[in-house]
């Protein structure tokens, strides 16, 4: 069933097919937010509040743009909002992921090593500049093709390449004097 | 770039984390909770509403009420007042002031 289809079955009062829309998307839209948090419980816990905002403004999508768009859009302005709103929460969680992830075949200095390698990474990407960083996450996270970038944040398909490649030069002065030497 | 593996390297560990399997089932039931809330506090806004309603006209009825009865009285003394609107005594004052000089 495409998305207008199941569009229109929400809209008729389906609500088994908004579960199947949500099936479809779930993946994209925690991945997408996972960038921006990086942290499994916040990713779960806004990705279930992009659902419910989707489900409750779903008469407002026009269908001028593709559904996807539409749904990238509310990812990334969510997320956004939900960074501003916990900032000082997040900070305290830059530890979380260093107990998630390990790993059984690294020594405890390595992991250590490792985990604090994630942390700058982690800094550097969320420091970059708010539209760069839109940029990034979706070309790198989610892979999207520039074009679609492009219709998600409202700019030209130039504007996009040209905030990958300040990203990408960002990211490179931030971190080349610290990883990879 | 030396640091594009390590960036590479994380952004797929990343990616690689799944959801809750029953994240779908999860955002679904509260998207039920939040509807049977919302209907609990319509119901409970229509209840409050009806109960002011009520309030406010019996207040009405009994504010008319009473104005009507402070009429009627009110008319009732002007009525009976009405039959003394006319002093008498203004006729007899200069006959009273006349007895009072000489």
């Amino acid at each position: 069933m495409s998305d207008e289809q199941l569009i229109g079955e929400i809209t008729a009062g389906n609500d088994a097919a908004f579960k199947t829309l949500m099936e479809k998307y779930q993946l994209p839209v925690f991945r997408t937010t996972m960038g921006f948090l990086h942290s499994k419980e916040d990713a779960e816990d806004v990705t279930q509040e992009i659902f419910i905002r989707i489900y409750q403004s779903l008469n407002t999508f026009q269908g001028e743009s593709e559904f996807s768009t539409w749904l990238y859009s509310i990812t990334v302005n969510m997320s956004l909002n939900f960074l501003r709103r916990n900032r000082r929460k997040s900070m305290l969680q830059s530890l979380e992921p260093f107990f998630a992830l390990r790993s059984e075949e690294k020594n405890p200095l390595e992991e250590l090593e490792s985990a604090e390698r994630d942390k700058r990474i982690r800094k550097a990407i969320d420091s970059l500049p708010e539209k760069q960083r839109m940029a990034f996450i979706l070309s790198r996270y989610e892979e999207l093709p520039q074009k679609q970038i492009a219709a998600i944040m409202n700019r030209t398909e130039g504007a996009v390449e040209q905030l990958l490649q300040r990203a990408k030069e960002n990211l490179q002065k931030k971190l080349n004097p610290t990883i990879g030497k | 770039m030396q640091a594009e593996d390590p960036i590479d390297e994380l952004i797929k560990r990343e990616k690689a984390t799944e959801p809750n399997p029953f994240l779908a089932s999860r955002v679904m039931a509260e998207i039920e909770r939040r509807s049977e809330k919302k209907t609990r506090e319509i119901a409970l806004w229509q209840t409050v509403a009806l109960a002011g309603s009520i309030a406010a006209m019996a207040f009405l009825g009994i504010s008319i009420g009473n104005s009507y009865n402070e009429r009627t009285t009110s008319g009732m003394s002007l009525n009976i007042n009405d039959g003394e609107i006319e002093n008498l005594g203004y006729y007899n004052i200069t006959e009273y002031e006349q007895n009072d000089y000489h």
